[in-house]
């Protein structure tokens, strides 16, 4: 850690938001803020603009009386809004969290009871659908609050208020804001995140201000680049989750960051094109749904193009194996650059991605193909490890540019990181968050007295740089005494551009089976491709041309692996995952509930076991072999 | 034509004037000013034989632009081109030969007779479609050639008109290259004009009453009122590009105007591909050129001067047989071939859009 890194650290500790938000209007009113798509334009947001909106939002908060250390929810898709409201509710000393779009509705009322939200903060009318069912069970909650009414007109709720109704034509007043948050305390609650929680319910984690800062700092250090130059960024990760806080509010409070919405969530592909991002923070999901775009659509062009490509993925990938190695020769880069200008530089292009300088992957383990495929393309991914608990700050982090894959990186500055027993990533920080919300017996598992958190992940070091073997308690064990980590083989099967979802078996069994989503935009795309007729979904799934692509797909990630590893059957679940029904074994973020998964899918998982064995001991057992 | 999204990354646009900018990207910006040099360089690189194809070429260009506009977006059928360019020439052959009228004064009144004609002969297509359309326009053709005959024959101008050439300023305008910046430049104001029509409420208007009619009408588009004006600005471009093709031929007469004059019209935008200005121009410079092409591919035959008095038969034969194939076999037009060259490398090393990302 250098000196003036502390420094700058410790003077962030000191502070909060709204305070940095201010300063930030008064120093460089007229720097754009961020960009916002309405109407087919990017709008330009000043920092005068964006503190005058926050103000305003506070005000009507405030009218509602909105008093400090009471939760504020907001639930919607993300936008500007999102931002601005959030940033008003600290501005209050109130405590702000967010509610995924796609939670399920039993998932939305235990948290709003869980977080006692007395406003509820509504995007739009869909989500003023989810909340006013529930509404007369929440004792809190005193006001719903909808910011865009535009399809409101049929609705009549007590407790429904509509945001421009009582902002009116008033501006925000940067001086009336600056009055309010004098009395804010860097060691005030801020806000609360929700962990995805793979297994029981979602737990709150408790955020201050000014750790919180601190805790992202810890980013903004070890990607110098936010600070040294301006980027611009796509916002889209969805705000209630750590990382989707740090890239949309924070990270530009204190970066050169520049963040940039489109005009609807479903618009992604169209905003990262127009947009054309310098940095991108993103998890694994994305990058392999882009990545298997592009393959699909290579798969799809013409012999001459497919055989340029070939040509030009054999030389990069020599060229970017000796990056790793740190012995690329300049003759390589040549070569190699010229190729990039050939063939990749037209395919990032289409997607928006041949501006970007720096790709973070976080939120889950980044399979080691998939960084691959796109350090090929030339585009510098690195993979970096935190969680909700470090308050948005990270763990470790591969600092690149263009790092092996596989690992993710070294601690971060100011970020102690050491393994415990069997493993356990443990780690020590100054800045992380509080404690769980109403959760004192979870908050005593994961935060021991000694000071270090457990993280409940199994790493391992590596040429100095940690790598992550998989979440403790997550390993299968088969009838045969083997120990495997699902992920890693579900990570591979992931690679491929048909599958997006992919869920391991075998706990106890002889052998591994895999339950496979298809992603339907490439398999579609593939069944028009090769004449295979289909009408839907799920008569994609049945149709016996999709199996074989599928087993084709298995077949080159078992290749790859051991003999205890490899799938012995899979089946195609013949509907897609959707987080948003209830009882779905999938996390708002689409992170897989491995022992729902197979309650709900327990016939298609126990029919890939034969059991004729099991069955021939009983029969033996009763004395009733066959003749 | 119309632009959801740029062709490259990265050009978000913060304000509706840069939406609405026609030019976007880098590369376009590039190529555009190529294609400008080039032309401007053209006329002192080129010999008079090829200046004059390609004073030619800019005529035609606005007559195919505007009948593009009527016929390829609106789609109203007309057969009474010829009729309208005759009408621009012969309104400004009378005036310039009866009352000495300046080029200041005849451009616009052949611009005003056009607008009369295209209202009146534009009543039709209020009841008649297509076929019956077409004959109704034919009656325009031949209602115009048969008063422009009546007057060179009552005034005893049998042989034509002769006009003196228009002066700007006291300089009369009798040199090639000077012609042709004029040329190019009203051609290049009338591929303005059609780009931001067809860009605007009237743009989508006629493409919603080509599509489907009753559709259109059901969408709150006054039928009768797009319709009339499709034909009236049609019409009063074709006859302003008929004021210029009596300037720069320096005679008028009717002889010139005939039926065929029409068929290479709707040649050049079927050639040139339907639904598409840039089809119109490609059509253009096809149809201007073809004639000259026949005429040395004939001459590189053996006893080609016993072949001489074909050639105008052989003309019009191979004209008919091109149209033919490009309908049967080219329905896009020479556009949708530019457009497959173009997409080649636009898409590169894509064959089709992949599934992410923007346009093409």
């Amino acid at each position: 850690m250098t000196g003036i890194n502390a420094v700058d650290r410790e003077r962030l500790r000191r502070t909060t938001a709204p305070h940095l938000l201010c300063e930030r209007a008064r120093t460089r009113p007229d720097a754009v803020a961020f960009r916002s798509k309405a109407f087919g334009i990017y709008r330009e947001r000043t920092w005068r603009d964006y503190a005058g909106l926050v103000a305003r939002a506070a005000r009507v908060l405030k009218s509602l009386g909105l008093k400090r250390g009471e939760r504020v929810a907001i639930m919607g898709d993300v936008c500007e809004e999102w931002m601005i409201c959030d940033l008003a509710v600290q501005s209050l000393g109130a405590i702000v969290y967010g509610i995924y779009p796609t939670a399920a509705p039993t998932e939305v009322a235990y948290q709003m009871r869980d977080g006692g939200a007395s406003i509820f903060i509504a995007e739009d009318q869909e989500y003023v659908d989810k909340i006013l069912p529930i509404a007369h069970e929440l004792p809190d909650l005193r006001t719903i609050l909808v910011i865009d009414d535009s399809a409101m007109f049929a609705y009549d709720h007590p407790k429904l208020r509509r945001f421009a109704e009582i902002a009116g034509n008033e501006s925000g007043d940067i001086g009336w804001l600056e009055a309010e948050i004098a009395t804010l305390s860097p060691g005030d609650p801020a806000f609360i995140v929700y962990t995805s929680g793979t297994t029981g319910h979602p737990k709150g984690a408790l955020v201050t201000h000014g750790r919180h800062l601190a805790a992202t700092d810890t980013v903004a250090a070890h990607y110098p680049t936010l600070r040294e130059k301006a980027h611009r960024t796509v916002i889209y990760l969805p705000m209630c989750h750590v990382l989707g806080r740090d890239v949309a509010i924070t990270l530009p409070l204190m970066t050169e960051l520049v963040p940039h919405f489109g005009e609807d969530p479903e618009d992604l592909a169209a905003t990262l094109f127009e947009v054309a991002p310098t940095v991108l923070f993103t998890v694994p999901r994305y990058l392999q749904k882009y990545a298997s775009h592009v393959l699909v659509g290579m798969l799809g062009s013409s012999p001459l193009k497919r055989f340029v490509y070939n040509a030009a993925a054999h030389v990069s990938r020599r060229h970017v194996r000796r990056l790793w190695d740190g012995r690329a020769t300049r003759l390589d880069g040549v070569a190699y650059r010229l190729l990039h200008r050939l063939v990749f530089a037209p395919i990032l292009n289409k997607i928006g991605f041949d501006r970007l300088e720096l790709v973070v992957s976080g939120g889950a383990s980044l399979p080691t193909e998939t960084a691959t495929l796109w350090h090929i393309y030339g585009v510098n991914v690195v993979e970096m490890y935190g969680q909700t608990e470090e308050a948005g700050g990270i763990i470790a982090g591969q600092r690149g540019p263009f790092p092996r894959p596989g690992s993710v990186g070294t601690p971060a500055d100011g970020v102690e990181v050491r393994l415990g027993a069997e493993g356990e990533v443990l780690v020590k920080s100054p800045d992380l968050f509080e404690c769980y919300w109403n959760n004192e017996e979870a908050t005593r598992a994961v935060k021991g007295a000694d000071g270090w958190l457990r993280t409940g992940d199994v790493g391992e070091w590596k040429d100095g740089s940690l790598r992550l073997i998989d979440r403790a308690r997550d390993f299968i064990v088969t009838s045969g005494g083997k120990t495997i980590s699902p992920s890693f083989i579900e990570n591979a099967l992931r690679a491929s551009p048909y599958v997006a979802e992919a869920v391991v078996f075998g706990h106890g069994r002889k052998y591994l089976t895999a339950v496979i989503e298809i992603d339907f935009d490439t398999v579609s795309d593939w069944a028009r491709a090769n004449n295979v007729a289909y009408t839907g979904f799920t008569s994609l799934t049945a149709h016996a041309r999709v199996t074989e692509l599928i087993q084709g797909e298995i077949d080159k990630v078992n290749s790859g692996l051991a003999r205890v590893e490899q799938i012995k059957a899979f089946r195609i679940l013949p509907k897609a995952l959707d987080p948003e029904e209830e009882g779905e074994p999938v996390t708002p973020t689409r992170k897989v509930k491995r022992k729902q998964m197979y309650e709900r899918f327990r016939e298609l998982v126990d029919a890939m076991y034969d059991d004729s064995e099991e069955r021939l001991i009983a029969l033996g057992a009763r004395g009733a072999l066959p003749p | 034509m119309f632009r959801p999204t740029p062709r490259a990354s990265g050009y978000f646009r913060t304000t509706y004037a840069a939406d609405a900018a026609l030019v976007q990207t880098r590369t376009e910006k590039i190529f555009l000013l190529l294609f400008l040099i080039a032309l401007a360089v053209l006329p002192f690189a080129a010999g008079p034989f090829i200046l004059d194809l390609a004073c030619q070429f800019l005529l035609a260009s606005i007559g195919a632009l505007s009948l593009m506009l009527l016929t390829g977006y609106a789609g109203q059928i007309s057969l009474g081109h010829a009729g309208l360019i005759a009408a621009g020439a012969f309104t400004t052959g009378i005036l310039a030969r009866e009352t000495g009228a300046p080029f200041w004064v005849t451009l616009p009144a052949s611009a005003l007779t056009g607008i009369v004609l295209g209202f009146l002969f534009g009543l039709p297509s209020l009841r008649l479609r297509g076929l019956y359309l077409a004959v109704s326009t034919l009656a325009l053709h031949f209602i115009v050639v048969y008063l422009g005959g009546e007057y060179e024959t009552k005034r005893g101008f049998s042989t034509g008109i002769v006009i003196e050439p228009p002066s700007f300023g006291g300089i009369a305008l009798r040199d090639g290259r000077a012609w042709y910046f004029v040329l190019l430049a009203a051609a290049a104001a009338c591929l303005l004009v059609c780009v931001n029509l067809l860009r605007s409420r009237s743009g989508r208007a006629w493409l919603a009453i080509h599509a489907r009619e009753t559709v259109a009408e059901a969408l709150g588009i006054g039928i009768a009122r797009y319709k009339l004006l499709a034909f009236v600005i049609s019409s009063a471009m074709t006859s302003v590009a008929g004021c210029l093709f009596a300037y720069y031929r320096g005679f008028v007469s009717i002889e010139a105007f005939d039926l065929f004059l029409s068929i290479q019209y709707v040649a050049m935008i079927i050639i040139g591909g339907m639904g598409s200005l840039l089809g119109a121009i490609l059509g253009a410079a096809f149809v201007v050129v073809f004639p000259y092409l026949i005429e040395n591919a004939i001459r590189l035959l053996p006893n080609a001067q016993r072949l001489a008095g074909d050639i105008f038969a052989v003309n019009y034969a191979a004209f008919g047989v091109v149209m033919i194939l490009f309908l049967l076999f080219e329905p896009l037009g020479l556009v949708g071939i530019w457009r497959r060259i173009q997409n080649y490398f636009l898409l590169w090393p894509f064959k089709q859009r992949p599934l992410a990302g923007g346009r093409t």
